[in-house]
């Protein structure tokens, strides 16, 4: 294997050295590995280590950078540690150590140096190490958002959000990312007022990552923060955007929770807004309502459907139907609610429907199971008790064998409660 | 099923305190006052505290506190964060040791991050979550220094975070977590705020957490895993709700997540194990009334008998 004459090794310091060189000398990275010695062995070597030669224009409302990446410029490192190329870095694991005691050492020595504020650029270059290393050294994160805040250039607070997206790309649920994004986003919002398309391109962000992160938590209460930040017009689009994503996810808990609260967002609106927006809410309700009975019926055996459709019941009930049978009109006079006993029937008879299990396996065992805790958690939960009429109370009485019988584990609970 | 290997786990925790130069123990050396946490309560509670020198610790922890703003960090060094200052004042307590604090200077720390709205600051960077409202009141509440703060808004806040599903989440309309849940509650039942939940809705929910293998997961569509042993089972006790599981499974699971040769607890089995999850396996079987294992405070999380000591000996 060819050695880089210019670099001993062993050396630590060079070794952090070669390290930051690349990363200066490759503003582009988008991807960052740690591979073992035989995975590194077999990486495709490049013979001149160059790096890119490029130039991006990024413009970004009023405010339009250049960003001209080195032309040419040979960066030294040991092909036995470091591989760069398109944009791609892997670390050979067998330096590792060394590297993050090296880059901690710098950090630290310029942190406690820094008088006057000289040393930001060297605290900017070794954080950055540091934290493609250790993604979670908070002290290091903060002390970014100290430069930062003193140089207040717009030009490093982008750049902290590319940084935040390459540390989000290996590990995307690191909780200092993300709030470090929120931290910059809170200034530089303000500062380019075009809130959309921050709020456009976080959206795209978490969606990206969540494709191959499921159930981020992180990555979602991210996206569920920027709602506070939208108007009307902006959540119906999301809820429309989104749409087609959650249709090829329906394992996946966080997204309908999203959708739940864009739903909620909207109602609450609806509720402090005059008559304007009343039954474009309630058809969105009523049209989720349709979708989700279509995908539970596709899709058997999905929690995650049958908790949305708990939540969308909940609403429904609450929201658009009453004891007496007054219900919102649409504008060509049709009756898109009801009462709440019409809506109550057809829901246990949508439920029941898969209740008698007449083959064996898993999925369908698990669709009676939550359509059977779907059930008994409406009638427990989402009705008042005026609500419950001696129709549904003997319903349920009926019910109440087959629905014990169907769900094992939490009976527990339900024969407490019934 | 099999035992728990206590002796084993002992073991581990001691050995694991050792290895500090390998790249996984680099890693996370700013969180190592959890660590330190962890590991220390799991031997507490496995009757085996006096394995460590409590004089060392003690020495560390202090040197830990950033002396300007009162509030420790994770490490020697590191930023001070809620997260750790936690941590110090609980194995402070552990040890009978919280006469080494200057009390007002660590309570005025927390007591400086409530905001406006009644929510809590993880630091001087602003970041809101529940955890950090669990945090300052359990916090406070262990150094009898409620009084410094604004309770009435702080479970104000909390409540604001309650989701129709009965849960709760890291802010307003965040999604339901049984982590989450477990700082919301703890949160309101040390202020005595417990009214505030509706306990069935939310024992629902909780139990719905209990997975065919017997184990706990935390949000729906997730796999069970040993650390929600605690979050859940833990609010449920809270809530006195606890019968709506099936412990002997969940007993089962969480003996079936050691590595019986080696010590040790993971999150499911046959994965590695990590302090964390020792942890947390141990402090679940205590709730458990595992035998052998001293009783845990749901609330506080640390041993009964500590607790006691600290509220019943002033």
């Amino acid at each position: 294997m060819e050695k880089d004459s210019s670099f001993s090794r062993g050396s630590e310091m060079s070794l952090l050295e070669q390290f930051e060189g690349i990363l200066e000398g490759d503003k582009l990275i988008d991807e960052i590995g740690f591979l073992g010695p035989s995975q590194f062995a077999s990486l495709d070597q490049d013979l001149s280590g160059s790096s890119l030669d490029q130039c991006t224009p990024i413009q970004l409302a009023d405010v339009s950078l250049e960003t001209n990446i080195a032309e040419l410029n040979t960066v030294q490192y040991d092909k036995n540690f470091f591989w760069n190329r398109n944009n791609k870095l892997a670390i050979s694991t067998d330096v590792l150590s060394h590297l993050y005691i090296a880059a901690r050492h710098a950090y630290i020595a310029s942190a406690q140096a820094n008088f006057d504020h000289l040393l930001e650029d060297e605290i900017l270059k070794h954080t950055k190490a540091l934290l493609i290393l250790s993604c979670n050294f908070s002290s290091a994160w903060n002390d970014r958002k100290l430069v930062l805040s003193r140089k207040h250039e717009m030009a490093l607070f982008l750049e902290e959000l590319r940084f935040s997206s390459l540390i989000l790309s290996g590990a995307p649920k690191v909780e200092s990312a993300w709030s470090q994004r929120r931290w910059v986003i809170k200034i530089v919002g303000d500062f380019l007022q075009d809130s959309p398309g921050i709020i456009r391109e976080e959206s795209d962000l978490v969606e990206k990552i969540a494709e191959k992160s499921k159930m981020n938590y992180r990555a979602w209460g991210h996206r569920c923060w920027l709602i506070s930040c939208m108007n009307s017009d902006q959540v119906f689009h999301e809820l429309a955007k989104s749409k087609k994503w959650t249709e090829l996810h329906v394992a996946d808990n966080c997204c309908f929770h999203y959708r739940r609260e864009l739903m909620l967002n909207l109602l609450k609106e609806y509720h402090e807004a005059s008559t304007g927006c009343n039954f474009d809410v309630c058809l969105l309700y009523k049209e989720e309502l349709k979708w989700t009975e279509l995908l539970i019926g596709r899709y058997i055996g999905r929690e995650a459907l049958w908790i949305h459709r708990r939540f969308l019941t909940q609403c429904w009930i609450k929201h658009f139907t009453t004891n007496q049978g007054a219900a919102a009109v649409t504008e060509s006079e049709d009756l898109i609610s009801s009462t709440t006993q019409t809506f109550i029937a057809k829901e246990l008879k949508f439920a029941r429907s898969f209740l008698n299990i007449t083959d064996g396996f898993y999925d369908a065992l698990d669709q009676a199971q939550y359509a059977a805790s779907y059930i008994l958690w409406t009638l427990k939960f989402a009705l008042s008790q005026e609500s419950m009429h001696e129709e549904i109370l003997s319903e349920l009485r009926d019910l109440k064998p087959l629905l014990l019988k169907t769900c094992a584990v939490n009976s527990l609970g339900w024969e407490t409660m019934l | 099923m099999g035992e728990l290997e206590g002796k084993k786990h002992v073991q581990y925790i001691v050995s694991v305190e050792k290895k500090k130069d390998s790249f996984e123990a680099l890693v996370i050396e700013h969180l190592r006052l959890n660590g330190a946490y962890w590991g220390l309560t799991t031997l507490d509670l496995l009757n085996e505290i006096e394995a460590v020198k409590p004089d060392e610790i003690v020495q560390w922890i202090m040197q830990c506190q950033d002396i300007g703003s009162g509030g420790f960090g994770g490490n020697v060094g590191h930023d001070p964060h809620l997260l750790y200052t936690l941590s110090a004042v609980q194995v402070l307590a552990l040890l009978n040791r919280l006469d080494v604090l200057d009390i007002d200077k660590v309570s005025d720390y927390v007591a400086g991050l409530q905001n406006e709205d009644g929510s809590f600051s993880g630091d001087m960077w602003g970041e809101v979550d529940t955890r950090f409202s669990y945090i300052a009141i359990c916090c406070l509440s262990l150094l009898g220094q409620l009084s410094k703060i604004n309770v009435e808004s702080a479970v104000n806040y909390i409540v604001s975070c309650k989701n129709l599903d009965g849960g709760f989440g890291s802010i307003p309309g965040g999604e339901s977590h049984a982590g989450q849940i477990f700082c919301c509650v703890g949160t309101l039942a040390i202020t005595g705020s417990l009214h505030h939940v509706d306990r069935d809705l939310l024992g629902w929910w909780l139990c719905e957490r209990q997975c065919k293998d017997g184990g706990l997961n935390g949000r729906p569509e997730k796999l069970a895993d040993v650390c929600y042993s605690w979050w859940v089972l833990s609010s449920l006790v809270m809530i006195d709700r606890v019968h709506w599981i099936d412990k002997e499974k969940l007993t089962r699971f969480i003996l079936n997540c050691q590595d019986k040769e080696n010590g040790g607890i993971s999150d499911r089995p046959d994965n590695a194990v990590d302090v964390y999850h020792t942890y947390f396996g141990v402090a679940g079987l205590s709730l458990l009334e595992y035998p052998g294992i001293k009783p845990i405070d749901p609330a506080y999380a640390l041993p009964v008998d500590v607790v006691n000591r600290i509220f019943f000996s002033k």
